[in-house]
């Protein structure tokens, strides 16, 4: 036994993230944590990463009892984390990334030659290819993760612990990280893996713990369980599935033709002509950044393309400013709810008016009326089940969940035929997602033409009618609900054939 | 030939306080600590090097005084902004308000004045006069009455480049300027690092505080730094905070204003040549923004 | 009942937002109370001269408002400009031209009195706000940052009016051997702003109360104020809501320039009756003013305060000096370590503080 963790209990405010947690990890294991977001997983392994303190409970590696006050000392007993979000420095080469901190010097200076080599030396090692003088910037994630990987192999980890590693890769690059996994499990490393893919799970894990409301509620061994007794013990329930009936489809409502988008020199969208039509849900899937932000920000008018058309309601929009194209009859639920989608420190009232100001009731000839406002802000708040304190309150103090809620809530109740979806349950627990699907399939039964973007393939899969499949700023594909399975759309997303698959 | 000679020469000597400044900036900017208390720090800096000369005749002391008080300075600002999470901005304009009203005030308590102090037996920085170049007739022009400092400040550029560019310590302070969050990730004490780099650099605007009450003459004047640390501050953006880089764009700033220097007593009034160097700072900007938005293009 | 309880959140609101900006007040004045003391006066005394003379009678307190009114126009552009995210810093520089703007109108213009005074106040917010615009123009086209932009303009505009008082437009009947600031011609006394009744404050005062109301209104009730502050707060919800960032900068550095030329042309109309060089740049107006929009968090009302406060600091510092010979700078001083303790948010910082070391004992406790 490597390490243990014993009768850890932390709370946030009311919030209680980890409900006396007991685990152990053994050497040259690979051991999985599964559950749902806000299962208390990510908090668990943030206590014992030192970023987190917790309020009781005891953190015992290789026999001793620790404290960890910071990384450095989580490090320093070994343990390393590859974070969900990398943690480079983007203008720096893959050398100097990891050794950042235990420099191969000469006196004060860094010794270049030498940094290349041992860099070079380790990801022999360890089998993990790298070029050690390319930039991180120039790296594609796969590349970066590894080299996050490398980082903590740099500093003498024992214990390796990965927080959803696969959540921004694509499914070549998953396959590799698998492989990867199970290589430094056999080197006698021993790692944790948080996750809430349970294909992943299966595939590499010999243990697993199931998380539920910050509980450990199963530990299994993978021998002796599958997918479905996962599944059920993380979310508690056996799953729904959707059935979204047949679509009602009318008349087209958003049209693009021939979209492109240069940037820098770089194609960032390639000739894209897609339609949306009344009555019915069109995914676009992808793995991430391959130009469906970029899609989203030429559609509702963030950004000008460089060649192409959109029309939103018959009316061709294309270039034209925000405020118009919103005329024209657009909503978009943007992909991040913080960066694009509110002003944290502005109060739900604000919040709730953007994209409402110049109308009537809320002004009149440029004097805004607070009762208006407040009437409304209150009136979404009340019917999409926000919970809040106060509709003067301010946006950050919401949880995540709760803040999508109220944007999905803005969007949705401006009543446009078109709204532009993205991401609309990144982060947000179960509770919040079926009722964000259930309000989109609602304006959808209305008539209303929904555009979903989601790195979510079991979303798109779930509610769409028709899927597109985007692949470096290019449709590689258009296909009717139902005729695809996510093997095969996975492939499309990396860039195969379906020939390929023979 | 001799006019050009002069300008030239004003212009290195107007070139050596803006990049001694601009160099403290860069170390500031790569560290993510904006700073615009520049202009304070070398107010109150060059104000304590003429002080400490005027009342213990002690040059190197009043450079090492200069130097502890613009270091003092930076460390204020940098704890503020980077400990207590001020504005920056706010931070920067309190320092410097604090600063045009320290050294007024004791100024008039000192010497009993608000304007200038120029005592007459004072000697400042020696200027050096270096055997062959001496000879030489233009280039001594170009090169004469210059200070070790004013020699100092490209040496310390480059000094500077290496710093920055070759050793660990500058490699730890330029990724962490990258990204705060990687760099503590790892153990690193971001903050701590940015004070430090801070407050140490603030050392280099104490030499340029140096320049301007003991190199060239020595007084004091109110408000002798006019400007120069928002010029700095300029320089420093158009190099984008490299040391060698800021040679040349503090080479700008000097020229304009000696440029500006040498046509007093044309046509062109006094008030509009003073008018020059700012606005070819904007200029500047503004045509290296263009540029680089261009090249992005493309 | 109701209407009890909201008064009382009001007045709470107002403490809260007051305690930062008095608990800065105190610390820097018990610094600059050790400066004096260092010098050898006695602080007491000192404070209670300048308290005396910026509100003891009624002559000080007017010198007080009239010293106040080009502040409290500086305080308003920084609002405007600072609450919807635009950092400048270009007040002195639109309050200098804006001043020399109505000067020269109220000199040369040849129209007959009150119209005359309209058309000099028209000339400085014109002047001002497109000046402000220039810094808008550049930020916009060539990404030059306001705080380099602005403090250059600043500059610019102090030697370009310095230019102009000094050669073409001096003052004729000047005269050449006394020892003083270049001016520009005396306006004729039915162009200037006339005091509010004999002895007192000039008219400009109330027009910049009037200017605190507006800018009021624009915040809190308007779809401009709505805007502005989004834009403030996140400008890519802005733009993503579909508020034009392009239109509401020039529109907020319009009327941010126009609120500080305006504060020129008071001063120039209302106090000193001409444009004297250096009549801004060397009292730092614009500067007090930011100071002023700062310890009010960009609160108009709060700004006017204020200014009226700050002032009061430099026309009592005055005093001070003449009947204790304590230096005016102490109040620089002063106002420098006022705006650094203004810069964090001391309150929160205390407060968070407090609930971490609660939570650190409850963790030790449990």
């Amino acid at each position: 036994m490597i390490f243990e963790m014993k009768h850890i209990t932390k709370t946030y405010g009311k919030v209680v993230a980890n409900d006396d947690v007991s685990l152990h990890l053994n050497r040259g294991e690979i051991l999985a944590i599964v559950g749902e977001n806000g299962a208390g997983k990510s908090t668990i392994m943030k206590i014992l990463y030192g970023l987190e303190k917790p309020d009781s409970g005891e953190i015992v590696v290789g026999g001793k009892p620790c404290r960890f006050r910071n990384p450095s000392d989580a490090m320093a007993a070994g343990i390393g984390m590859v974070q969900q979000h990398f943690m480079l420095f983007e203008p720096m080469t893959v050398a100097e990334n990891i050794v950042f901190k235990n420099e191969v010097r000469r006196g004060p200076f860094i010794d270049r030659a030498k940094t290349l080599e041992t860099v070079e030396a380790l990801s022999q090692r360890y089998g993990l290819k790298i070029d050690p003088g390319a930039r991180i910037a120039d790296c594609p994630v796969g590349l970066r993760q590894r080299v996050e990987i490398l980082k903590i192999l740099y500093q003498n980890a024992e214990i390796i612990i990965f927080d959803e590693p696969s959540a921004v890769l694509t499914p070549l690059e998953v396959e590799a990280l698998l492989e990867t996994l199970r290589s430094l499990a056999a080197a006698g490393k021993s790692i944790v893996l948080i996750t809430h893919k349970l294909q992943e799970v299966m595939a590499v894990a010999d243990r697993i713990y199931v998380m539920r409301q910050g509980r450990v509620v199963a530990e299994r061994l993978a021998s002796e369980t599958d997918m479905n007794e996962l599944a059920v013990l993380m979310v508690g329930h056996p799953l729904a599935s959707y059935d979204i009936g047949r679509p009602l489809t009318g008349e087209t409502l958003l049209e693009t033709r021939d979209l492109c988008l240069t940037e820098g020199g770089r194609d960032v969208l390639r000739r894209i002509s897609l339609h949306v039509d009344a009555g019915e849900i069109v995914g676009i899937a992808g793995v991430s950044g391959n130009g469906q932000s970029d899609l989203v920000s030429c559609i509702t008018g963030l950004r000008s393309p460089t060649s192409g058309t959109v029309t939103v309601c018959g009316r061709d929009v294309t270039g034209r400013p925000v405020r118009e194209i919103r005329d024209a009859g657009l909503a978009h639920i943007p992909e991040d709810r913080y960066i694009w989608g509110s002003a944290p420190e502005g109060t739900l009232e604000e919040n709730t008016l953007m994209g409402k100001q110049d109308e009537e009731p809320f002004s009149s000839r440029g004097i805004v009326s607070q009762k208006e406002i407040r009437h409304y802000a209150e009136r979404l708040i009340g019917d999409f089940a926000v919970k809040a304190a106060s509709s003067q309150q301010k946006m950050r103090e919401l949880s995540g969940g709760n803040a999508q809620k109220l944007i999905v809530a803005r969007e949705l109740s401006l009543g446009t035929p078109v709204i532009i979806c993205c991401e609309p349950t990144r982060g947000v627990d179960i509770g919040a997602m079926e009722s964000i699907h259930r309000r989109l399939l609602r304006r959808r039964g209305e008539g209303a033409g929904i555009l979903l973007v989601s790195s979510e393939l079991t979303e798109i899969m779930n509610l769409s009618d028709r899927i597109y499949v985007i692949f470096e700023g290019q449709l590689v594909g258009e296909f009717p609900r139902g005729s695809m399975d996510d093997r095969r759309l996975g492939l499309l997303m990396v860039g195969g054939t379906l020939a390929d698959e023979q | 030939m001799m006019y050009l000679a002069q300008v030239i020469n004003s212009t290195l000597r107007e070139i050596s306080p803006i990049l001694l400044v601009a160099l403290c900036a860069g170390v500031c900017s790569k560290v993510q600590v904006f700073n615009i208390a520049l202009e304070g720090t070398l107010l109150t800096s060059a104000f304590f090097a003429f002080l400490t000369h005027y009342f213990l005749h002690n040059i190197f002391l009043s450079v090492a005084v200069a130097m502890a008080v613009a270091m003092c300075m930076s460390f204020i600002m940098s704890f503020f902004i980077v400990r207590l999470k001020g504005q920056p901005m706010i931070v920067g304009m309190a320092l410097n308000t604090f600063a045009r009203g320290f050294t007024t005030f004791l100024l008039s308590v000192i010497f009993n004045t608000k304007g200038a102090v120029n005592p007459s037996d004072m000697k400042g920085l020696t200027k050096l006069s270096l055997p062959v170049i001496r000879d030489i007739p233009f280039v001594s022009t170009v090169f004469s009455s210059l200070t070790a400092i004013d020699y100092l400040s490209f040496v310390l550029a480059v000094v500077m480049f290496v710093i920055m560019y070759r050793t660990v310590i500058g490699f730890r302070l330029r990724a962490l300027g990258m990204s705060a969050s990687a760099a503590s990730s790892l153990g690193v004490n971001v903050q701590r690092y940015q004070i430090a780099a801070a407050t140490l650099s603030g050392c280099l605007i104490g030499l340029a505080g140096c320049l301007l009450t003991l190199g060239r003459s020595t007084m004091f004047i109110q408000d002798i730094s006019g400007a120069r640390g928002y010029v700095a501050l300029a320089a420093n953006n158009l190099c984008k905070g490299h040391p060698l880089g800021a040679i040349l764009s503090s080479a700008l700033f000097g020229f304009t204003t000696a440029l500006a220097q040498s046509l007093q007593g044309t046509a062109i009034r006094q008030q509009l040549l003073q008018c020059i160097p700012y606005i070819s700072t904007i200029a500047a900007m503004a045509v290296y923004n263009a540029y680089a938005k261009r090249k992005a293009a493309h | 009942m109701n209407s009890k309880r909201d008064s009382h959140k009001t007045l709470g609101r107002i403490l809260d937002a007051a305690t930062q900006p008095l608990v800065a007040i105190l610390i820097s004045l018990l610094l600059g109370a050790v400066v004096i003391l260092i010098i050898g006066k006695n602080p007491v005394a000192a404070y209670g001269e300048m308290i005396r003379g910026a509100f003891g009678k009624r002559v000080y307190l007017m010198n007080t408002l009239k010293r106040a009114t080009p502040i409290i126009m500086g305080g308003l552009a920084v609002c405007i400009a600072w609450r919807s995210g635009y950092e400048a810093m270009g007040g002195e520089g639109q309050m200098i031209l804006g001043a020399m703007a109505a000067a020269l109108a109220a000199y040369y213009l040849p129209l007959p009195g009150a119209l005359r005074i309209l058309a000099a106040l028209l000339a400085a917010a014109v002047v001002g706000a497109l000046y402000s615009m220039l810094s808008g123009w550049l930020y916009e086209k060539f990404d030059v940052t306001f705080v380099i932009s602005t403090l250059m303009l600043n500059y610019i505009a102090n030697y370009f009016a310095a230019y102009l008082c000094n050669y073409p437009l001096r003052d004729p009947e000047a005269n050449v051997y006394q020892m003083q600031n270049a001016q520009t011609g005396k306006i004729p006394s039915f162009a200037t702003l006339p005091p509010i009744i004999k002895g007192w404050v000039h008219w400009g005062f109330v027009l910049a109360l009037l200017a605190v109301f507006i800018t009021w209104f624009l915040f809190s009730r308007t779809t401009f104020g709505y805007k502005s502050r989004m834009g403030g707060l996140n400008a890519r919800f802005a733009l993503y809501g579909g508020i034009s960032p392009r239109r509401m900068l020039y529109l907020v550095m319009i009327l941010s320039g126009l609120m500080a030329g305006l504060g020129g042309a008071f001063e120039a109309l209302g106090s000193k009756g001409r444009y004297v060089d250096q009549m801004i740049f060397s009292t730092g107006y614009a500067w007090s003013g930011m100071v002023a929009a700062l310890l009010a968090g960009m609160n108009p009302v709060g700004t006017a305060v204020a200014s009226i406060l700050l002032a009061g600091l430099a026309v009592g510092g005055s005093t001070m000096m003449l009947n204790m010979s304590i230096p005016l700078e102490v109040c620089n001083i002063i106002e420098g370590i006022i705006t650094l303790l203004m810069s964090v948010k001391l309150v929160r910082i205390a407060a968070s503080n407090r609930k971490a070391r609660k939570a650190a004992k409850g963790g030790e406790a449990a």
